[in-house]
C-alpha cells in the first residue's frame, strides 16, 4: 500500500505570537468564519455610517493574486479596501501592517492576524533579521493572496499625498501579478489618526486600471520606476476623481453621534458628581 | 425545564456533596501545592539540574490552569461539563486536522464542527439515541459533502482523516458528556480524569525504576513493559479503591467488578496513548501543538482519554443499567422522564 502524504500547516510547531508574525502562517475555517462576520459587518457599517462610494468596480481583476495600493491617512483604509472587495476572498485578503503597531503585543496580534488576516512588516529591523519581503512575494504567488498595501509607510498626519516608498515594488517586479492603485477620500475626516470614534464623514474609494510590470527588473531601480508610475496613476486619480460633497452636518447619523456623545458626557459628570460624595471615597 | 433538571444541569452548590469528589479534589488542591515545594527541594539537593527545574515548574504551571479547566466545569455543573467537552473535542479535532493537512478542507471540518455542535445538543438535551446515532451519520455527511467539489484524487484520505478524527475527538469525548447525565457525575468523572491522567504518571515512574524491555519500539520508543504492568497495577488499585464508594450499594460495589474497571481504564488510557504515538510517527511530527507549555499540544495531553469514555460508559450501563435513566430525557426535544 503507498503510503499517504500529509501535507501539516506550514506554521505548525509556532507559538501563537510567532505564528501570527509568521508569513507562512495558514488560515483555518474559524478565522474563515470569524473573518466572514466581520467583513459583512464592517461593510454594512461603511455603507450606512460612512456612506461608501465605489468607483471603478470593473478593474478589481476576476481571481487573484493581485496587490492593491492607495493612500493612506487613516487607520479605515485598510478596512474600506478589504470590504470593498468580495467576501469569497475573505482568507486571501492581508493587508500589510506595520509589525511595530499591529504586531506590538500579543492580543493586538491576536487581531490583526486572525480577524484582518494582516502580516507584518517590520520598519526598524534588528540586526541579522531577514527581510520579510521576499517570503511575502513568494507567499503572493503561491497562495494566490490579495495583499493591500500602503506604499507611503505611514498614515498621513494633514490628509495629503505623500512620497511614496519604493521597498513594497519588490512583491510585483518582473511578475505579471496585476497592482490596482486606488485612491480613497473622506477617510482621514472620519478617522483622523488623533481620533478614535469613527464619524459619519462620505467615503470614496477610486479603483484605477490594473498594472502589470512584467519587464521591470527586481531591483532598486526598478522598484523606483514602479513606485513612481503608481504614485502618478494615485495622483491622477485624486485629480479626476469625483470630489466628495461637504458633509451635511445635520443627517441622522451627526446627530445620533452628538446625542451619542452627549449622554457620555452626562454621564461622565454624574459619575464625577457621585465620586465627590464622601461615602464614595 | 424543572427544577431538579436545571439544577443538574447548573447547580454547583451540590458540588461536594459525594464524599469521593471531596477527596479526589482534595488531593489534587494538596499535589499541586506540595509540587513545586518538591522541586525547589529536589533541586536544593542538587538531584535535578537547574533545566529539568526549569522544566518542571513549567509543567507544574500548566497543570494550575489544566486542573481549573477539568475539574472546574465538573464542579460547576453537568451542562458545563458538556460545553467544555465539547471545547475540548473541538480543539483536539483542529490539533489533528493542522497536523493532517484536514483543515484546508473547509467544508469537511464544517461537518465536523456541525458534528460536535450536534453531540453537544444531544448531552444537552439527554438524547441518549440521538446521542449514538451521530457516529453514523455525521460519518456519511463527510463522506458526501466531499462528493460536489468533483475531486476524486485524495477522496479516500480526506474522507478518511475527517471521519477518523470526529469518531476519536469527537464522539469518544462526547461519551463524556453522556456520563454527566448520570446522577453520580462527578466522583465518576473525576474518577475517569484523575485515574487516565495518574496512570500516564504511573507509567512514567514505574518506567524509570524497572523499565528495560520497550513495549513498541518503532511506534514509542520511551515506553517498557515494566512501565505498562506498573501502570495497570496502579491505576487498576486506585480505581477499586475510590469505586468501592461510588459504586457503594450498587452491582458494581463487587471486586470482580471494580477490578474489571480499573484494568479496562489502565489498558485503554495506554492504547489511547499509543495511537496517538503511532499518529504522530506516521505524520512525522513529535508534537501535535505548542499551546500547553511543557507539555505540547491539546492531544498530546489528553491522548489517553480517547478511548476510554466510550469503553466506561458502556461498561457501567451494562452493569449498572444505562447511565442516567433516572434523568430527565430529551429535555428540549420532549419526551419528559
Amino acid at each position: 500500500m503507498i503510503r499517504w502524504q500529509y501535507s501539516s500547516a506550514h506554521d505548525l510547531g509556532l507559538e501563537a505570537n510567532q505564528r501570527y508574525c509568521s508569513p507562512h502562517r495558514e488560515n483555518d475555517l474559524t478565522q474563515n468564519l470569524m473573518r466572514l462576520g466581520w467583513l459583512a459587518s464592517i461593510r454594512l457599517v461603511f455603507k450606512f455610517w460612512n456612506r461608501l462610494e465605489i468607483h471603478g468596480w470593473e478593474n478589481v481583476p476576476v481571481k487573484p493574486p493581485f496587490v492593491i495600493t492607495a493612500n493612506h491617512s487613516s487607520h479605515l483604509d485598510a478596512l474600506v479596501l478589504a470590504s470593498a472587495l468580495s467576501l469569497r476572498w475573505r482568507d486571501q485578503i492581508s493587508p500589510l501592517a506595520a509589525g511595530d503597531y499591529f504586531f506590538s503585543s500579543k492580543s493586538r496580534a491576536g487581531f490583526s492576524a486572525t480577524i484582518l488576516n494582516a502580516l507584518p512588516i517590520w520598519r526598524q529591523r534588528q540586526r541579522g533579521q531577514r527581510h520579510e519581503l521576499g517570503d511575502l512575494r513568494d507567499r503572493l504567488r503561491e497562495q494566490s493572496a490579495i495583499y493591500i498595501v500602503f506604499p507611503e509607510g505611514r498614515r498621513s498626519r494633514d490628509g495629503g499625498l505623500h512620497e511614496f516608498k519604493p521597498g513594497f515594488a519588490t512583491l510585483v517586479a518582473g511578475t505579471t501579478i496585476p497592482v490596482l492603485p486606488c485612491h480613497l477620500s473622506g477617510s482621514f475626516a472620519a478617522l483622523p489618526p488623533d481620533k478614535s470614534v469613527v464619524r459619519p464623514r462620505k467615503i470614496l474609494l477610486q479603483i484605477g486600471t490594473p498594472l502589470t510590470f512584467e519587464i521591470v527588473t527586481n531591483h532598486a531601480e526598478g522598484w523606483r520606476q514602479i513606485c513612481a508610475v503608481i504614485r502618478e496613476k494615485t495622483v491622477a486619480l485624486q485629480a479626476g476623481g469625483p470630489s466628495i460633497a461637504k458633509s451635511r452636518h445635520n443627517d441622522w447619523r451627526d446627530k445620533l453621534l452628538l446625542t451619542f456623545r452627549f449622554a457620555r458626557l452626562l454621564l461622565h459628570r454624574r459619575l464625577r458628581s457621585l465620586a465627590a460624595l464622601p461615602n464614595f471615597r | 425545564m424543572n427544577t431538579a433538571t436545571w439544577q443538574h444541569l447548573f447547580g454547583w452548590r451540590t458540588a461536594f456533596d459525594h464524599p469521593v469528589t471531596v477527596w479526589i479534589v482534595t488531593g489534587i488542591l494538596l499535589a499541586l501545592l506540595v509540587a513545586p515545594l518538591l522541586i525547589h527541594g529536589l533541586f536544593r539537593f542538587k538531584l535535578i539540574p537547574p533545566e529539568q527545574r526549569t522544566e518542571l515548574l513549567l509543567r507544574w504551571k500548566s497543570w494550575l490552569w489544566l486542573t481549573a479547566a477539568m475539574v472546574g466545569p465538573i464542579l460547576l455543573g453537568a451542562g458545563w461539563v458538556m460545553i467544555a467537552v465539547a471545547v475540548l473535542s473541538w480543539l483536539c479535532f483542529h490539533e489533528f486536522a493542522r497536523a493532517t493537512g484536514l483543515f484546508r478542507e473547509y467544508s469537511i471540518m464544517a461537518v465536523v464542527m456541525l458534528g460536535i455542535f450536534a453531540l453537544l445538543f444531544a448531552n444537552l438535551d439527554h438524547y441518549d439515541r440521538m446521542f449514538f446515532s451521530l457516529a453514523a451519520l455525521t460519518g456519511g455527511v463527510i463522506a458526501v459533502i466531499a462528493l460536489p467539489e468533483n475531486r476524486s484524487q485524495g477522496y479516500l484520505q480526506r474522507v478518511s482523516l475527517g471521519i477518523a478524527g470526529f469518531l476519536l475527538f469527537g464522539y469518544s469525548f462526547g461519551y463524556l458528556g453522556l456520563m454527566a447525565s448520570d446522577a453520580r457525575y462527578r466522583p465518576l468523572l473525576l474518577l475517569v480524569l484523575a485515574s487516565v491522567e495518574l496512570n500516564d504518571i504511573f507509567a512514567y515512574c514505574t518506567g524509570r525504576l524497572f523499565g528495560r524491555r520497550k513495549l513498541l519500539s518503532n511506534i514509542s520508543p520511551g515506553k517498557t513493559l515494566a512501565g505498562a504492568l506498573g501502570a495497570l497495577v496502579l491505576t487498576t488499585g486506585l480505581v477499586f479503591v475510590l469505586g468501592k464508594s461510588i459504586f457503594a450499594g450498587t452491582t458494581m460495589e463487587d471486586d470482580f467488578s471494580l477490578l474489571k474497571l480499573g484494568l479496562l481504564i489502565s489498558l485503554l488510557g495506554q492504547l489511547g496513548d499509543l495511537i496517538l504515538s503511532a499518529i504522530k510517527r506516521d505524520i512525522g511530527i513529535k508534537d501535535l501543538g505548542v499551546c500547553i507549555a511543557g507539555h505540547g499540544g491539546w492531544l498530546d495531553r489528553f491522548d489517553s482519554l480517547v478511548l476510554v469514555p466510550a469503553a466506561v460508559y458502556h461498561f457501567l450501563s451494562y452493569h449498572l443499567g444505562p447511565l442516567g435513566q433516572d434523568q430527565a430525557a430529551r429535555i428540549f426535544t420532549g419526551g419528559g422522564l
